[in-house]
């Protein structure tokens, strides 16, 4: 009992309830403390929840429904697909969606691709000027997107290139690319060089060496790089919102931005495609989640 | 250039592994420099030879520094930077401090704090237009929860429109854009903590520091560099963000909420004026340019990527 009461006084010397007015007991202090977290964690949880709740709930219930009465009816009483089939029905939300999905697949791949080739080769090979190859792929990887859409913009118009798909592919590449590029430049560096030379030794071509050990050593490396271009460019409306400008080659950003204007599509609706945009991104969340964490520890991603 | 690491070793003959070295090198870096060419390099050589013209695209007329002397001179751009900088700087300090404290939080490892970390990850992912979608509804005027809630508790005596009116789309903005961006100092922050050696709590203890000596003497020194690095990053993206902003207000009411990356999209797509749109891009690329040696000098990349 003693040495229990004893340990617990050493342990709240340790957390600093030392000096000072001693109201309170160093116990209940300790759970003071511990309430105020729990509160805080609560707090912030309730902030980050609830507008998603508020969207989910909303997408699967009928307009009638949410707002019967004055207020809205947050607590779910049906659940119905009629707002996505009036979605369908009434708008290019289909392919708005795949249009959304060939750039985004495109853009994940051109930029993961250029950032394996490039991170391997800026890091096993020297030359002069590295240092400023590091700058100079930084100081991108911190650029307005804005401000890089408007030259794209009249690069893309003097070659006839707006409402192309594929440019806004390679806009989108040169927003991620930056900072995949950084990503694997750093992750090839934690590949030791030895794994490589005793393939060497043995025998094997310096390409061979690429494919059957580095490669997979670096695929949690990609894997987080593909991941933020694609976040990227399913997130992106800057950049379609300058290079698209016809209604069949809207991606599903600047499609969907477009109904809130539109008379005959209310909220029911804009929450449902909310839902459906917001799925890719959740499905990420849910099984690559150490992967993006990864992602963030190397220097943050935007 | 040379390869740094030659081995003669192997059945192959020292040419063809040359060749196959040289190769492989082309093969690394030739996309790497025509992508940068193709997307950054010319594009903005382009543009920053754009801003030297009236009407580029129809009828160029070269006007030297004019353009860049119009778009700074005119009424709009004091009004644009200084929001910039507000919208910047209340963005960064208090997702920072949003996330400083959520993360501290986690790390004392309470219950439940592993499902805290993947909520997280929720707002960070939502597609911005999705955030500004799901704001719009909870700050709305008629129907908006927050609204409702703030009327009934008698906090305010009717609903306010925060996206459109003078004193609140700023407010509303910047908590619509600390909802998406806190978690990214959350993760950062969080895995610094998380790397901290705990024998050096240990040992702090037994030397009979208080907590808030342990924060100040072992938490903050590790998290020194990460707050920095957020304060820079962070603050620069935010002082170039348009997709919240535009989506939100687009820039009103009034020019409550222009910043500088609105005004360049409303000078190139409304106004059409391209030499002048780029002009002020360039403004934009050059502030950006003094931050980065800022930037370089706290954090450096070359040391990081040939270590």
């Amino acid at each position: 009992m003693a040495s229990d009461t004893e340990r617990a006084a050493t342990a709240d010397v340790a957390r600093g309830d030392v000096g000072g007015d001693h109201l309170l007991s160093h116990r209940t202090q300790r759970r003071l403390r511990r309430v105020f977290l729990y509160v805080v964690a609560l707090v912030v949880a309730t902030f980050v929840t609830i507008p998603v709740y508020v969207m989910v709930v909303i997408a699967f219930q009928s307009p009638a429904t949410t707002f019967a009465g004055g207020n809205v009816n947050l607590l779910p009483s049906e659940v119905t697909l009629r707002n996505f089939r009036v979605l369908f029905d009434t708008t290019l939300t289909a392919t708005y969606f795949r249009n959304s999905l060939l750039v985004t697949g495109g853009s994940t791949l051109l930029s993961t691709a250029i950032a394996v080739t490039a991170g391997y080769g800026l890091t096993r090979f020297d030359f002069r000027g590295k240092g400023i190859a590091a700058r100079a792929v930084l100081f991108t990887y911190m650029f307005s997107p804005i401000v890089l859409a408007i030259p794209l913009y009249v690069v893309f118009f003097s070659l006839g290139l707006l409402n192309n798909l594929f440019a806004l592919t390679l806009a989108l590449s040169a927003v991620s690319a930056p900072f995949t590029i950084w990503l694997m430049w750093q992750y090839f560096q934690t590949v030791p060089i030895a794994l490589e030379e005793s393939a060497w030794v043995r025998g094997a071509s310096r390409w061979r060496t690429v494919w059957d050990v580095v490669l997979p050593v670096a695929r949690p490396g990609y894997i987080s790089a593909a991941i933020f271009a694609f976040a990227v460019a399913w997130n992106d409306f800057t950049m379609a919102r300058v290079v698209l400008s016809q209604d069949e080659k809207y991606t599903i950003t600047v499609g969907a931005s477009l109904f809130l204007d539109r008379v005959s599509i209310g909220w029911a609706e804009t929450m449902a495609v909310s839902l459906l945009i917001s799925i890719p991104p959740f499905l990420i969340a849910l099984f690559l989640q150490n992967y993006l964490l990864q992602g963030f520890s190397v220097g943050g991603l935007e | 250039m040379s390869t740094t690491r030659e081995r003669t070793g192997g059945a192959r003959s020292l040419t063809e592994r040359v060749d196959s070295t040289t190769l492989l090198l082309a093969v690394c870096l030739v996309p790497l420099a025509a992508f940068f060419l193709v997307v950054w390099v010319v594009p903005i050589l382009y543009a920053l030879g754009m801003s030297l013209f009236e009407a580029p695209v129809r009828n160029p007329q070269f006007v030297g520094f004019g353009n860049y002397v119009a778009v700074v001179t005119d009424d709009g751009f004091v009004n644009a930077f200084t929001n910039s900088i507000v919208y910047a700087v209340s963005t960064t300090v208090l997702s920072l401090l949003l996330g400083l404290g959520l993360a501290l939080a986690i790390n004392q490892r309470i219950r439940g704090g592993v499902a805290l970390r993947t909520l997280m990850i929720f707002p960070y992912l939502l597609p911005t237009l999705v955030v500004i979608f799901l704001w719009k509804f909870v700050l709305d005027p008629n129907i908006g929860i927050l609204n409702q809630y703030l009327v009934d508790w008698g906090l305010f005596e009717e609903p306010i429109a925060f996206f459109s009116t003078l004193t609140w789309a700023m407010p509303a903005v910047v908590i619509t854009s600390v909802w998406k961006f806190a978690s990214f100092a959350f993760f950062i922050l969080l895995a610094r903590l998380q790397s901290i050696d705990p024998d050096l709590y240990e040992r702090a203890r037994v030397e009979g520091a208080s907590s808030w000596q342990a924060f100040r003497d072992i938490t903050f020194p590790h998290l020194r560099g990460a707050i920095l690095i957020i304060l820079l990053v962070r603050g620069i993206w935010m002082f170039n963000k348009f997709d919240i902003i535009y989506l939100s207000t687009r820039g009103g009411p009034l020019d409550a909420t222009t910043t500088l990356p609105i005004r360049v999209f409303e000078i190139a797509f409304e106004q059409v004026a391209f030499g002048q749109a780029t002009a002020l891009a360039g403004v934009m690329f050059f502030f950006l340019a003094a931050v980065a040696v800022v930037y370089f000098t706290v954090f450096t990349p070359a040391e990081e990527v040939t270590g």
